[in-house]
């Protein structure tokens, strides 16, 4: 590779330890690139891509915000992307395939070269349209950053995980595995776990379309229980089925519209 | 001839099924209920002296009676036996399969932070080789603490899942930097009580890998532990972004209550806060005790 083709470059990296690492090898192996600025996280990089319009973006995977997957979709058609990971197994078989530039961390200045070598090839081209590879990325890697509150690109429907309730002055969060069973009760719902019972205002209407289906079953008007937490269903002197849950004396009953669910009984 | 093979074959299948029956009738003299016995005499009683039978009758009560007295007691206890048998095979099975899943668990050191931290020290030691060395002891620390624990089912003190964590959270300061704030207000009395494993340490890495990493101006983690009434409670607060109740609950939080429940079972509780200031506060109450053979903090 030429050391002495000028070019401009922008580093994207939330650890600054990093960011130095990346510039140093940088300076070494291609002195005459010329770092315009350095981002702390995605959405960063992108403001700061649209101020400096450098001709590479060095892009780490896992950035607050927004992650480096997520920036790439709206950076790829202005400039060439570098990725940058320490550990991203999945995302790396897929650079493979996709033929993306990426570099692990710690850069060594033998593979930056080579990297080099590809960018100054094609510098001043089109940058390749990777929106394609870009979104399999995305779909498969769950937004990339990984966090709880940001994968928000999931294809399959998210279902309610977690049922909030007001105890005292705190917002309580249950795990809906917690739960054996909610029961409407009057103007509010009775979620039952093995250790508590709190009320909730969720209607149980409103908790059985947000539940997922195969985790929680409707035996009754007004009853929501939890399939893994049934012991047994026996049938009392009546002929009504009665649901029995794990730990709990209390019995539910099934009404009969809703009989076919323990069919064979 | 063949008629003859017949009738010999047949005897032991007779006898068999005689056998079968008996037993089935001594198990159900063993166990019936003595009322239920005594209306079923009465009854027997009755329509055998309409025959014109009453001895045969009388004969029956009496056996009846004995072999309930002889029999009841040892069959009661047999089945009671067996029962407990079933229950606490059961019971353990359980548990160790549940050891074994929370084993494989908790020997997940996870890859990213490991790779990450050993890019930091790589470019640490260009940089700025007594922050490498630091770096490096804490990381040392870090994984001494998790991976023997792996092994040794004891559980620990409060002290040395202190100790690992604080290792962490170190390292996690050198690579977030401004990013975050640790604090640590654990009363040095309670330091040597007894506390699980790891539990404390997948509190933090949630609120690290959930709360703080994602948010971009960082934040802080507060670490508390209090006892009252004989009830430890550790705490792990953050003001990161908070929790979204359509993400699924991790396994790391599935392991704490899962192991909490093994443990200690309806006594320990694992709970999850949205405080109105935001981010996350989750804490553990479980039975205090402590290590006498501790011997102070380490």
């Amino acid at each position: 590779m030429n050391p002495n083709l000028r070019a401009t470059a922008l580093i994207a990296d939330d650890e600054d330890a990093m960011r130095a690492q990346l510039r140093s090898r940088l300076r070494d192996v291609w002195p005459a690139l010329e770092i315009v600025a350095e981002a702390a996280n995605g959405i960063e990089a992108i403001a700061l891509a649209g101020q400096h319009q450098p001709d590479i973006v060095f892009l780490d995977i896992r950035m607050p915000g927004m992650s480096g997957i997520e920036a790439a979709r709206m950076l790829f058609n202005r400039c060439h992307l570098v990725f940058v990971t320490a550990y991203d197994q999945y995302a790396i078989e897929a650079f493979e395939q996709g033929a993306l530039d990426y570099l692990l961390k710690p850069v060594s200045a033998d593979r930056l070269k080579t990297t080099g070598e590809r960018l100054q090839a094609r510098l001043g081209k089109q940058p390749a349209n990777i929106e394609r590879q870009l979104s399999a990325l995305l779909a498969g890697h769950g937004g990339g950053s990984g966090g709880k509150g940001t994968g928000a690109s999931a294809a399959k429907p998210e279902y309610l995980r977690w049922i909030q309730a007001v105890v005292g002055s705190s917002l309580r969060m249950i795990s809906t595995r917690e739960v054996l069973f909610f029961r409407a009760d009057e103007k509010y719902t009775r979620v039952q776990t093995a250790q508590s019972e709190v009320l909730i205002r969720k209607t149980l209407k409103e908790l059985a379309d947000e539940l997922d289906p195969d985790e929680f079953w409707r035996i009754h008007r007004s009853t929501l229980v939890r399939v893994d937490a049934i012991q047994e269903v026996t049938r009392d002197l009546r002929g009504r089925q009665m649901v029995k849950v794990k730990g709990f004396e209390e019995q539910l009953e099934v009404s009969r519209g809703n009989t076919h669910l323990f069919q064979q009984m | 001839m063949n008629k003859m093979n017949e009738t010999v074959g047949a005897w032991p299948e007779l006898l068999d099924t005689a056998r079968k029956l008996w037993w089935n009738f001594f198990d159900w003299l063993a166990q019936v209920e003595w009322r239920r016995l005594a209306i079923i005499c009465i009854i027997l009683m009755f329509l055998l002296s309409i025959l014109g039978a009453p001895q045969l009758a009388i004969c029956f009560i009496l056996m009846s009676v004995g072999l309930k007295v002889l029999a009841g007691g040892k069959r009661k206890a047999e089945l009671e036996a067996r029962e407990a048998a079933t229950h606490l095979d059961e019971e353990s099975l359980e548990r160790r399969l549940v050891e074994a899943q929370m084993a494989a668990l908790q020997a997940q050191v996870e890859p990213h932070f490991l790779f990450n931290t050993l890019a930091l020290i790589g470019q640490l030691i260009e940089t700025d080789p007594p922050e490498a060395a630091r770096v490096h002891e804490h990381l040392i620390a870090y994984l001494r603490a998790t991976l023997p624990q792996m092994k040794a089912r004891a559980s620990g003190t409060l002290a040395k899942q202190i100790v690992m964590s604080k290792a962490y959270l170190s390292i996690m300061q050198a690579r977030m930097k401004s990013r975050l704030a640790v604090s640590f207000d654990v009363p040095a009395e309670i330091e040597s009580a007894s506390f699980p494993t790891m539990m404390l340490q997948i509190l933090i890495e949630n609120s690290i890998k959930h709360g703080l990493e994602p948010k971009i101006e960082g934040g802080r983690i507060d670490v508390r532990a209090s006892v009252e009434r004989n009830v430890l409670q550790v705490e792990v607060i953050d003001d990161g972004i908070g929790f979204n109740p359509r993400s699924a609950e991790g396994v790391g939080l599935t392991n704490v209550r899962e192991r909490l429940r093994i443990l200690y079972g309806n006594r320990a509780q694992l709970m999850i806060e949205a405080p109105a200031e935001g981010g996350t506060r989750a804490l553990i109450r479980l039975p205090y005790t402590p290590d006498i053979f501790a011997g102070g903090v380490q």
